[in-house]
């Protein structure tokens, strides 16, 4: 039996091998991606565009689940030999893509096929996290976000809060009054969100996660969590939660922070601007709400936000017409009009300057449902990159926010101190670093 | 064993068990020694190259607390599911080997747990165990967060036990009951003519007698603690809260397939894999002592 | 039985049916769940008795996991697997015990070895291969020096490739290389008397002939207990085909889509249709052990597997 079949695939191999491969009239190639639900029949409805607008490419889309499996699905296939043209990469996977030797950038594939795009023109902010430390951009940024607090207006108004807050201590007196005001849930709080509560919380502090600019500089940067101000934020968090004014919203629990938020069960929430139009969406009639930037503590001053969402990486090994097909591709989604779209049907922010530019001309800012969302790009721009903002470079770092989450649960539901957490936190996350160098030990960081 | 009646061909013997001994070689030994080199170098997620490191990833593996946390934690759950499952299935057995009438309807209902895949019975008891929906909601409603797996690890924990005790009951019980029905009649009459009463009958002479369908059932329930917890867990906790239902399985899936750590996964196969040998060798051991008995 | 004391029968019969409660209430939640419409199964209690809804959530279930080509998967691999490892299992225990060759102790040990270790302490070696499952030829002929010969003979480099990911050889072969039916046609060859090998021998048939003619009838029950016990142990197989299988909407097998079904916390928390969908899924299997009890049990007692 398994002989048959040996034969059988080294005759077709020997076979094809002699035989000329034909030109195909139309070139097909892949794109894989890890949203689903109605972010999912987005995208399709964009690859049905794209199809549509010409007749030399027909790319197929093919969703992966969630942003892990995609990156393992990709992994598997690429050592088999079968990986997509395109995938989609979360900003967690950026180094494990960089280092390896997988890809096309994104500047060569664009260049080879004449196909022009400023690429002064994307926002820094977002360019940085997916370029070398030269400048030069690796990947397409695609769907980009960033982090938010999303605020119910009403229970503000309730305990007589004027505007929204801009203060960690101001949102912790607000939660306190609501509590007392008849609010059970004044913050909803998911401990997988170590994105927005631990890593853009870092951020906008200007805080480092680990040395070497957060790995940009080299292989050997080093963890400082539980050097910084995130030690005093876990702290704070801790008590609130002690408290009862953050309240524990998970996908274990039943019902998720944004949910909550929805159903005007929870007053406070943070996540990403694209949950923007799920909360559109899901809002209960007479819910009144809005967005802002991510509090500060009391005297620190605010540096940007780090992009969130994924990019799109070309993969190596592929035949020229799938790399002209990818290129066209990018230049279908950069133009303003697919931009605009893209922004509208998703929460996504435009990723170009001229891009949003030409949305806030259109007045698409001006008025619900899409008010709010400029606040995530005043976030994401609010000073230009410095060394601990430009982005997270560190090897495997998907393990490592796991493990954030895991830190996090400890402390609020095991009660383990908080300095110890995350100066346990510290010492896993060089272990997954150090093994990330040596695995790599020859890599050049691009 | 003895047998005399050989045939004595040379090649038709080997052209027979090619097939299996290719599949053999391609999908067990092959891989097998994959698994050694990755685990004795440093295999990059993308296929790039290996660097070697010996017993690097061993060492690593053996000095991490998360590891033998993970060790322990499976070692409880395999003790747990195991008790928990033999006995009911014993208890089933027992009481059905009394033959009275009807039994035959509860006989056939007993067994339907080894039907059910390892993720199906996952999600039911998932539903059943959710804090907010209607079974166990009804608990929270009367004392409200007195049960939450998704806070509570311990919570977590038991209720992955509690499903996989029932999935092993109806295969506990289908040997059990072999194994009870075996003893021969008169042994029992002996017994009871001797005056013993049933409870008494049961702990002095079937316990023994089976004894060893019971060493045997241990090791099969120890070894299906590794195999099918994978699709309790993934379907009922995902290792969680906080990694506390994070048995040795699931961790080398975690490692390798998220984490991409590729070589620290082998390393971990490897050990568990001498693990599980260990305890076959054991198990073939007692099956011959059995065959012995006989 | 023994003795009929009244009070004992009473005590039997009450264990029993608490037994039966245990066992029989998932089964009983699940189909009561799935028959509910989505107000009902939300409430808090739920009511413990079926409602009218089980055929409409069934559809609904089938529709959004694309039920359909996956239960033809799943019965491919389980049929596949099934026939592979019975037709296996009897020629490779035909070889080891009616052959004395040599190597034949070898080839049994390093056949039985595979008994150790089922296929979920093995995920990260098999995964290992299956990028190509040829490697061992090529490495082989590499080390040979024959590639180079064939290449400057023929011109035709010789590039082994199999790739096992999303593909029925994936999902099927790894599955196969145990040796758990040819443990149990071992034994079950065993006990054939050397009177009939000699019988047959005398009337001149070759093994061949043996074996076609006397040994698979005498077999076939074990055949019919190994083939319910491995039918459901293939069907429900979940780790292997989620780790081979990419591509999940052609190659998806029905048991991977439970995880897909739960209520996300997004969504409506339809457990209504979970449970439904639980239930299909649950059903093949099932009805294997329940109706083909008799073989099934003797199966897995001759088996000690």
């Amino acid at each position: 039996m398994t002989r048959t079949r040996l034969l059988g695939a080294a005759t077709t191999l020997a076979a094809l091998a002699l035989a000329t491969a034909p030109t195909l009239a139309q070139t097909k190639f892949d794109f894989w991606y890890g949203l689903s639900g109605d972010l999912s029949e987005r995208i399709q409805d964009m690859c049905k565009d794209f199809n549509a607008s010409q007749a030399d490419y027909e790319i197929v889309c093919t969703s992966q689940n969630d942003y892990d499996t995609n990156l393992q699905n990709t992994i598997a296939a690429y050592r088999a030999n079968k990986q997509p043209t395109i995938s989609q990469i979360f900003d967690a996977g950026t180094l494990d893509l960089m280092l390896s030797q997988a890809y096309v950038p994104v500047k060569e594939v664009m260049a080879k096929n004449d196909e022009q795009v400023s690429w002064d023109d994307y926002f820094s902010g977002i360019a940085s996290y997916y370029s070398t430390s030269k400048g030069e951009l690796l990947s397409m940024p695609f769907n980009s976000s960033t982090a938010m607090i999303y605020y119910n207006t009403d229970a503000l108004a309730k305990v007589g809060f004027e505007g929204l807050p801009t203060k960690w201590s101001e949102v912790e007196d607000v939660a306190r009054k609501m509590k007392a005001a008849g609010y059970d849930c004044p913050i909803g709080f998911d401990p997988a969100g170590a994105w927005q509560w631990f890593e853009q919380f870092s951020a906008i502090h200007n805080q480092p996660i680990a040395t070497k600019g957060n790995g940009f500089d080299g292989l050997d940067a080093e963890m400082v969590v539980g050097k910084g101000k995130f030690v005093q934020q876990l702290t704070w968090i801790k008590a609130m939660y002690d408290e009862g004014l953050i309240v524990l919203k998970s996908k274990d629990t039943g019902e998720v922070d944004q949910d909550a938020f929805a159903a005007g069960k929870c007053q406070i929430y943070s996540g990403s601007i694209a949950g923007h139009g799920s909360v559109t969406a899901k809002a209960i009639p007479d819910l009144h709400w809005d967005v802002a930037m991510l509090p500060m503590l009391d005297g620190v001053e605010r540096t940007n936000s780090m992009v969130g969402g994924a990019s799109l990486w070309t993969l190596k090994g592929k035949s020229e017409e799938e790399y002209k097909g990818a290129a066209a591709f990018y230049e279908f989604i950069s133009t303003p009009k697919q931009a605009e779209w893209w922004s509208t049907v998703t929460g996504y922010i435009p990723v170009t300057n001229t891009g949003f530019e030409a949305m806030k001309a259109n007045g698409f800012y001006d008025a619900a449902p899409y008010k709010g969302r400029e606040r995530a790009i005043e976030s994401l721009t609010f000073t230009p990159p410095t060394e601990n903002t430009r982005g997270i470079r560190l090897g495997n770092y998907a393990s490592i926010r796991a493990e954030m989450v895991k830190t996090m649960q400890n402390v609020l539901f095991n009660n383990e101190p908080v300095q110890q957490a995350l100066d346990e936190f510290d010492v896993k996350g060089n272990e997954i670093l150090r093994r990330f160098q040596a695995t790599y030990k020859d890599a050049v960081l691009p | 064993m003895e047998r005399r009646a050989f045939y004595r061909n040379s090649t038709l013997p080997w052209l027979l068990i090619a097939p299996q001994l290719l599949l053999v070689l391609v999908f067990f030994y092959w891989p097998t020694s994959q698994a050694m080199y990755w685990a004795f170098t440093l295999e990059q997620p993308w296929g790039g190259g290996n660097t070697w490191v010996g017993w690097e990833n061993f060492l690593s593996i053996f000095h991490d607390r998360e590891y033998w946390g993970t060790v322990v934690r499976s070692a409880f759950y395999a003790i747990c599911t195991s008790a928990l499952s033999m006995a009911m299935a014993l208890t089933l057995a027992v009481f059905v080997d009394r033959s009275l009438k009807g039994t035959k309807l509860f006989q056939s209902v007993y067994v339907w747990p080894y039907a059910i895949a390892a993720p199906a019975a996952g999600v039911a008891f998932r539903f059943i165990f959710a804090p907010e929906a209607g079974l166990i909601g009804a608990l929270n409603e009367a004392w409200p967060g007195v049960w939450n797996p998704a806070i509570n690890g311990y919570q977590a924990l038991a209720m992955v036990i509690i499903c996989h005790s029932w999935l092993g009951i109806g295969y506990n019980f289908i040997f059990f009951l072999a194994a009870l029905q075996m003893i021969p009649r008169s042994i029992s009459e002996a017994g009871a003519m001797d005056g013993a009463r049933p409870v008494r009958r049961m702990f002095d002479l079937q316990l023994p007698l089976i004894a060893p369908t019971v060493f045997f059932l241990i090791i099969i329930n120890l070894i299906s603690s590794f195999t099918d917890s994978f699709g309790l867990i993934d379907t009922m906790t995902d290792g969680g809260p906080y990694g506390s239902t994070e048995v040795m399985v699931y961790k080398i899936y975690f490692d390798g397939f998220k984490g991409f750590d590729y070589s620290g996964a082998a390393a971990q196969s490897i050990v568990l894999m001498l693990l599980v040998i260990a305890l076959t060798f054991i198990q073939f051991r007692w099956v011959e002592k059995r065959v012995h008995y006989n | 039985m023994i003795e009929r004391s009244r009070i004992f029968d009473i005590v039997t019969y009450v264990v029993m049916a608490i037994g039966a409660v245990i066992v029989v209430m998932p089964f009983w939640i699940t189909i009561v769940a799935g028959s509910q419409s989505l107000q009902e199964v939300s409430q808090v209690p739920m009511v413990l008795w079926p409602s009218g809804h089980l055929f409409e959530n069934i559809a609904t279930a089938w529709a959004r996991s694309d039920l359909g080509p996956k239960m033809a998967n799943s019965m491919i691999m389980a049929i596949g697997v099934t026939t592979a490892k019975i037709t296996l299992a009897s020629i490779s225990a035909f070889a080891i015990v009616f052959f004395n060759f040599r190597g034949r102790m070898i080839c049994f040990w390093l056949i039985f070895a595979t008994l150790m270790l089922p296929l979920e302490v093995r995920i990260v070696p098999t995964y290992a291969i299956a990028a190509n499952a040829l490697t061992p030829f090529q490495t082989v002929l590499d080390t040979l020096g024959l590639t180079g010969l064939i290449e400057t003979l023929s011109g035709v480099r010789i590039a082994m490739e199999w790739n096992l990911l999303n593909s029925y050889p994936g999902l099927i072969l790894p599955l196969v290389a145990t040796a758990t039916g040819t443990f149990l046609y071992r034994q079950f060859f065993m006990t054939i008397p050397d009177e009939l090998v000699e019988a047959s021998k005398m009337d001149g048939s070759g093994p061949l002939r043996f074996f076609w003619d006397v040994l698979l009838p005498l077999s076939r029950t074990n055949m019919v207990a190994l083939a319910t016990i491995l039918f459901v142990s293939s069907w429900n197989q979940y780790l292997w085909p989620l780790l081979i299988t990419t591509d999940r909407q052609r190659f998806g097998t029905v048991v991977m889509q439970l995880k897909a079904l739960i209520p996300t916390p997004g969504g409506s928390q339809d457990w209504n249709v979970t449970m439904a969908g639980a239930l299909i899924i649950m059903l093949p299997p099932l009805l294997v052990v329940a109706l083909m009890q008799r073989w099934f049990v003797r199966g897995l007692i001759s088996s000690d597997k």
